[in-house]
């Protein structure tokens, strides 16, 4: 026997659209983490799929943390949400503790067998649902009470990643925050002023020397890429050069030499975009930026037709994530905006990000298909 | 707050999104269609390395095909680096094997010469044994391979060293200008004689091999490769039997003068060297060209030691690097009077006819009156221009100096040492060899020059009726090498044409086709008319024949019937030194096809010390002819006046 018909069951209004694009981009970066790693792992004697293997079961948990957070009303998991902000400021304090390992001088992860989770990730998410919930619930526009209140939550785990120290996800932190604030209703001039503040605290931190000089050098590296032949603008340099070298049609999947010959660093990772600009060439950059689109029109689409404030913010809140990391990571394998390591969502080799990127999507596909409930 | 303000502010968003990701296409543009080609090409150069391996050079044949020069096949071990840098025990194994340092091994890793993207040759010329263990026991030595290299070797030794000359590794001086050629650091670059002369030749085309490369130098896969092509064979006028006699006899002659007791101060000889040439004046190509002492140019061509190096160049070893044919600079004494008697007859000062009463003294009178006479006092009586060259009258030729210096105003003040020049003497003969020595013919506006220039050396800027006595018997401070010798009379033999000489005859190819011919260049013709050229044949063939010439003593029991020679003896006084001994030659004397120069240092008189030295090598040349069956005998030391 059939269940009734309900017109506004949720199953009924997910959004497909946005689903099969972050699929879609999902797949591609599988393909392209195994193309730009196989031939260096060959070369040293190892599992050429390694890296296509892990990437794929990350791909997998990524669904697995999208359906689950799927199946929750988002208003039920809104109740949760101070529960969530107390563990994700928990987390992020043990792995600036010993608890947690560094990688090159930043101290972020926790070591799980033969893994590694990175708290910041999925705290990006966190702070989304805490951030909506209180500015939902300021209710009209956002007084300076509430605004306070907002920066205040936002600041701590801001603080602790600072001490990591994670510059790249601080800035996905401030961007998320900007975002959901100008939504929420927040004064204009109150925008203004906190745009003016973040400007100047990244001035400050670049030039009263809080930076290491490396990160100094990755920051300003694309502002004069010929003031510094180190490292910094050799990454530069040559994942320009990949990107370049694929033309408009690109050399072909597995072509790239570029690629092959391991001469852009960090490829698998944050450098992801350069195999598809030399292996699929212009079209296939067109192509992936236009699946991104895609999608950060589904998120915003989504905003616009939510329910309720929350649900709502939260879409602006993972839209501002996305698309501040997609323009940032982008942006600097082509030279336009300075060197951070933030990974490309849905792209980039990592679980703590593929997690983090699909929890944002299943949340925005939760308040979507739960508008007419 | 309202729905509207909210929408407008998403809308703001929006707004903001759609720039961003404009600026992204934007970049991704101008990246990927608008300046692809140019980035295009800087992917290329970072992903392909070129690997150069030398070809074999060509070989040295002489004028026969017999090899003078070759290469040879070595066994070399070389090294991985990267691997030997993950094993370092390999080199730890290899170094106690072979027993060479271990520090010795990491240098040759080290060095810089050897590509990044080959194997470093770490030992070679390994002793077979050595390196059928390693490759037996491959496991021990990873990283490590054996392999064949070719090396120049000279099959001969000593034979012909000077000629064929040296290899080494090129150096920045030599690499400058050749680097547009194709040369890199660390190649073999031929360094003297033909090896330097006939370099683009004997070079051949070096394995370009390129291979894709990854960020760190890693070979990927080869892309290709052009073979190399092993260098052409240079053929020289060489002729390896005469120049074996050449070398044999002059070290015997030299041995034998070390032996010999200096009449005027009854002391043995020095002797510490010479040299013997032998062309063929008819297109100037040299047959045979002997320096002593020598050296085994062997030792070169896996880079000399520096101790080595610096015994053959100590002054007690007497230079035997110097090639003494075109280097070495010499007083020509009597065998000058070829020009002397040229010059005068050319000129009409005197004809075949005229004679002078040689009573052993020629005495200038004047302001600086003084007495000259002839070697050992010899009278000679009655002599012209034909006896006086036959039984070396220097009195004859004072004469002769003397009245060319009183008709200087109408024949110039150079008129012997015009004649001597378009002979060749005191000019670069432009020979196919490097580092040759010009000389000089002394004239009156020379030793105003070398005065003004060296006013040490030179004290005297005059040029006295002395001085042009001297000239007119080859003393002074006129120098030739032995080869412009041999190649002055050559230019008279063969009736006034001065040749280029020519070591290399030809280029070959792999399957000793000729590729190129060396041919023989005429720097100038002279007009020897037979009123000048019969007198003097007959004068040089008497110094041969005629009981009372000067190398008649030399030539006794020489089959001079079948095979007649002709030639001058000389003996140059050298300040401070022992007589310089020469002696010129050309057979067959009717129709000249060899001209044999021999100079030997401190060794006495001309006669006595050299003429021996080149009836040997002739004699070697008649049994080549077929003419004489009897194997040339030892060099004998014969007594004499010149």
């Amino acid at each position: 026997m059939q269940a009734p018909r309900n017109p506004a069951a949720p199953v009924r209004h997910v959004d497909l659209t946005l689903l099969l694009s972050t699929l879609g981009i999902a797949f591609i970066g599988v393909l392209m983490v195994y193309s730009s790693t196989r031939q260096k792992q060959e070369n040293a004697g190892l599992d050429p799929a390694f890296f296509l293997k892990r990437q794929a079961v990350f791909l997998v948990l990524g669904l697995l943390a999208l359906a689950l957070i799927g199946l929750v009303d988002y208003r039920r998991i809104r109740d949760f949400a101070p529960l969530l902000y107390g563990g994700a400021v928990l987390a992020l304090l043990l792995v600036i503790s010993p608890l947690g390992t560094s990688r090159r001088g930043t101290q972020a992860w926790f070591q799980l067998g033969g893994f590694q989770f990175q708290p910041s990730e999925v705290s990006k998410v966190v702070l989304i649902l805490a951030l909506a919930a209180i500015c939902a619930g300021a209710r009209g526009s956002l007084d300076t009470t509430a605004l306070m209140a907002a920066l205040g939550l936002a600041f701590v785990p801001m603080a602790l990643i600072y001490i990591q120290p994670d510059l790249g996800t601080n800035m996905v932190f401030a961007a998320v925050v900007i975002a959901v604030l100008l939504v929420a209703g927040a004064r204009p001039r109150h925008i203004a002023v906190l745009s003016l503040l973040g400007i100047t605290a990244i001035a400050l931190i670049v030039e009263l020397g809080m930076l290491q000089d490396y990160q100094r050098d990755r920051l300003t590296a694309f502002l004069d890429p010929q003031a510094d032949s180190q490292r910094s603008s050799y990454n530069l340099r040559q994942s320009q050069i990949a990107i370049a070298a694929g033309g408009v049609a690109g050399r072909g999947l597995f072509q790239g030499t570029q690629t092959n010959l391991s001469f852009v660093p960090e490829q698998h990772t944050d450098f992801i975009f350069t195999a598809v600009g030399e292996e699929l060439g212009f079209i296939g950059g067109l192509s992936l930026l236009g699946l991104f689109g895609v999608v950060v029109w589904r998120i915003w689409r989504a905003a616009v037709l939510a329910r309720d404030q929350f649900g709502r913010l939260v879409c602006v809140g993972v839209l501002a994530m996305l698309v501040f990391q997609i323009f940032e990571n982008v942006g600097m394998t082509m030279g336009i905006t300075p060197i951070t390591g933030i990974p490309l969502p849905f792209m980039s080799y990592g679980g703590s990000a593929m997690i983090a990127s699909f929890a944002g999507i299943g949340l925005v596909l939760n308040v979507h298909m739960r508008r007419f409930t | 707050m309202t729905q509207d303000t909210s929408r407008l502010r998403l809308g703001v968003l929006g707004m903001v999104v759609l720039s961003l990701f404009c600026a992204l296409l934007a970049r991704l543009w101008y990246l990927q269609v608008l300046a692809s080609p140019t980035l295009k090409v800087e992917a290329q150069h970072n992903s392909v390395a070129v690997v150069y391996t030398e070809a074999p050079r060509g070989r040295i044949l002489d004028r026969n095909g017999k090899v003078l020069a070759d290469n040879r096949v070595v066994l070399a071990l070389v090294a991985d680096r990267e691997e030997v840098a993950k094993f370092p025990e390999s080199l730890d194994r290899l170094s106690a094997h072979l027993g060479i340092p271990r520090v010795v091994l990491d240098e040759r890793i080290a060095d810089e010469r050897f590509s990044r993207f080959k194997p470093v040759p770490v030992a070679v010329d390994v002793p077979k044994d050595k390196l059928i263990y390693v490759r037996e026991h491959f496991g021990d030595f990873p990283g490590i391979e054996g392999l064949q290299l070719t090396e120049r070797v000279y099959p001969n030794g000593t034979l012909a060293a000077h000629v064929l000359g040296t290899v080494g590794e090129i150096n920045d001086e030599e690499l400058g200008p050749r680097k547009p050629a194709g040369y890199k650091a660390g190649d073999t670059i031929g360094k003297s004689g033909i090896e330097l002369t006939y370099e683009e030749d004997l070079r051949g085309e070096p394995e370009i091999a390129k291979l894709e490369v990854d960020s760190i130098g890693r070979v990927q896969r080869s892309l290709g490769s052009r073979p190399a092509v092993q260098g052409n064979d240079v053929r020289l006028s060489i002729d390896i039997d005469i120049q074996r006699a050449a070398e044999e006899s002059l070290e015997q002659g030299i041995q034998l003068a070390r032996k010999s007791t200096d009449f005027l101060t009854g002391k043995p000889f020095i002797a510490p060297g010479g040299s013997a040439v032998v062309t063929d004046p008819r297109d100037g190509s040299v047959l045979a060209m002997a320096s002593n002492p020598t050296f085994n140019p062997n030792e070169f061509t896996n880079g000399i030691s520096v101790r080595r190096f610096a015994e053959l160049n100590d002054p007690a070893g007497h230079y035997p690097l110097n090639n003494r044919a075109i280097q070495g600079l010499y007083a020509p004494g009597s065998t000058f009077k070829l020009a002397t008697s040229m010059a005068a007859l050319k000129s009409g000062l005197i004809t075949a006819r005229d004679t002078y009463n040689d009573q052993g003294a020629y005495t200038v009178t004047g302001e600086r009156s003084s007495t000259f006479t002839n070697a050992r006092g010899a009278r000679n009586g009655m002599v012209d221009v034909s006896k006086a060259l036959t039984v070396s009258s220097d009195v004859f030729y004072y004469w002769l100096g003397e009245r060319f210096w009183d008709n200087r105003g109408r024949l110039g003040t150079a008129a012997i040492q015009d004649v001597a020049r378009s002979l060749g003497m005191g000019v670069y003969t432009d020979i196919d060899l490097p580092f040759e020595s010009n000389g000089r013919v002394s004239d009156p506006a020379g030793r105003e020059k070398l005065h003004k220039d060296y006013p040490e050396a030179f004290p005297y800027p005059e040029w006295y009726t002395g001085d042009n006595l001297n000239i007119a018997v080859g003393q002074g401070d006129t120098a030739i090498t032995p080869l412009q010798l041999a190649n002055s009379y050559a230019a008279f033999v063969n009736g006034g044409a001065l040749f280029a000489p020519r070591v290399g005859q030809a280029v070959l190819d792999r399957q000793g086709q000729e590729l190129r011919r060396v041919d023989a260049k005429v720097l100038r013709r002279n007009d020897l008319p037979a009123s000048i050229l019969e007198p003097l044949f007959a004068g040089f063939r008497g110094v041969v024949s005629d009981p009372t010439g000067t190398g008649f003593g030399a030539f006794a029991g020489f089959p001079l019937a079948a095979f007649p020679v002709a030639g001058k003896t000389g003996t140059a006084e050298v300040g401070g030194k022992q007589d310089t001994s020469l002696f010129t030659a050309y057979a067959p004397a009717n129709a000249p096809r060899y001209v044999v120069a021999v100079v030997l240092e401190e060794a006495g008189l001309g006669a006595s010390a050299a003429a021996p030295v080149a009836r040997r090598v002739l004699e070697a040349i008649a049994v080549k002819e077929g003419i004489s069956t009897a194997p040339p005998a030892a060099v004998n030391r014969v007594d004499g006046r010149d």
